[in-house]
């Protein structure tokens, strides 16, 4: 055998290494990735279901807590154009509808915060319950407080963000240090009011 | 059995990895801000270094050099999503206040650390209470902060009121400012403890 030709068969058998060496390595990541992903999808298939009864039970405390005396919630199916307000949920006491309970999504000041809120047939705010927020602790996380959120029970809007006191009928007295977040509460509340008017207009509540 | 004492030891003082080894700050400054979260993320950081670390170091024999960090990942992912799974199932109110820091434990380099360090080197019962004792450190480190934490920037503790509303808190030490400063101190006071008892 020639020189040149043992060289070339060398240098074929390095590659030929190589690529077993990929292949092997291939092979190894995806036997390890797919019992991971196998797991996984165990794991999923056994808390689906409790998550989105978690969901579903929390959903239906916040409404509960925005109208305390309704004793059923039904999802009304409308299409809604609206970038905050995702769901409309109409609220029954022994069948006749008492209001409905609006899901808002307003922009605050650390991300989206999810608001219940509860609007009466003449269409007053009967409650509000922060579902969710991620706003700074001991500042605008005090959103969730009694004391600001029950100042929006009994009012009809357009509502107000004002600071140091509250003087009239609509004005919401801001969290002092969180003014962001005070206005994105009430933008999301007013939303919800807007929608609800909205909605009646069209003829698609009564 | 001493080498578990001693090895527990290690994770939660001598080596403790937020004190000592000042890793894995990123989550220890943003959770610990109340001690409800302080407990929940230390005990779901904790179950998932030790089932990372034992099955690691379970895999250490057939996982190739070249792609090793890769499989670390992909396991410690599995087990990050699982944990939130099951926390969001069963704790949900938890699950929600924790947020988005629960599937970063995927990127906490605590994890990844004990993993290139300790359990690829090691065998499976010894990489899993390596685990238990990085993670029971890291909650040690968490309790202490946010415990200093929660009473002087909210005057509670567990949600509880103790300082009476008299009290004025210091929002600073909410913010992430009282969080430098506290861990600061915690690691001076921790420095002068050990270093005593070295002399």
């Amino acid at each position: 055998m020639s020189r040149k030709k043992e060289k070339s068969n060398l240098i074929e058998n390095k590659k030929k290494t190589a690529d077993n060496e990929i292949i092997r390595l291939g092979v190894t990541l995806f036997a390890i990735t797919f019992v991971v992903a196998l797991l996984l999808g165990i794991t999923n298939m056994f808390t689906k279901d409790r998550i989105a009864a978690a969901k579903e039970q929390s959903a239906i405390d916040a409404m509960k807590l925005v109208q305390p005396e309704a004793d059923e919630f039904n999802p009304i199916d409308v299409k809604l154009d609206d970038a905050v307000v995702s769901s409309v949920n109409e609220a029954k006491k022994g069948g006749e509808v008492v209001g409905w309970c609006v899901k808002a999504s307003p922009n605050g000041y650390g991300g989206t915060i999810e608001l219940m809120v509860g609007i009466s047939k003449d269409k007053a705010v009967t409650g509000v319950s922060i579902i969710s927020l991620s706003e700074t602790p001991g500042l605008g996380a005090k959103a969730s407080e009694k004391s600001f959120i029950d100042q929006y029970v009994s009012k009809t809007g357009p509502l107000n963000v004002v600071k140091g006191s509250a003087a009239d009928q609509n004005d919401i007295l801001a969290i002092s240090g969180a003014t962001i977040t005070s206005k994105a509460v009430t933008s999301g509340v007013q939303a919800a009011l807007d929608c609800i008017t909205k909605l009646q207009d069209e003829g698609v509540l009564k | 059995m001493n080498s578990f004492i001693k090895q527990l030891k290690n994770g939660i003082i001598t080596e403790n990895p937020n004190l000592v080894q000042l890793i894995g700050m990123c989550p220890t400054m943003a959770v610990s801000t109340s001690l409800v979260n302080g407990i929940g993320m230390g005990i779901a950081a904790t179950a998932v270094l030790i089932c990372s670390n034992a099955v690691i170091s379970l895999l250490r024999s057939i996982t190739p050099n070249k792609i090793r960090i890769a499989v670390y990942i992909v396991v410690i992912a599995g087990f990050v999503t699982m944990v939130d799974l099951l926390m969001q199932a069963y704790t949900p109110t938890l699950s929600k206040s924790l947020g988005l820091f629960i599937p970063l434990i995927v990127v906490n380099c605590i994890i990844l650390a004990r993993a290139e360090a300790y359990a690829s080197k090691n065998d499976v019962l010894h990489s899993a209470i390596d685990g238990l004792a990085m993670g029971l450190g890291f909650t040690f480190t968490l309790c202490i902060l946010s415990t200093v934490r929660e009473i002087l920037g909210n005057g509670t503790i567990l949600g509880f009121h103790i300082l009476g509303r008299a009290y004025q808190p210091a929002l600073i030490m909410i913010l992430p400012t009282g969080g430098f400063l506290t861990l600061g101190i915690v690691i001076a006071v921790m420095q002068k403890l050990t270093s005593k008892k070295g002399a």
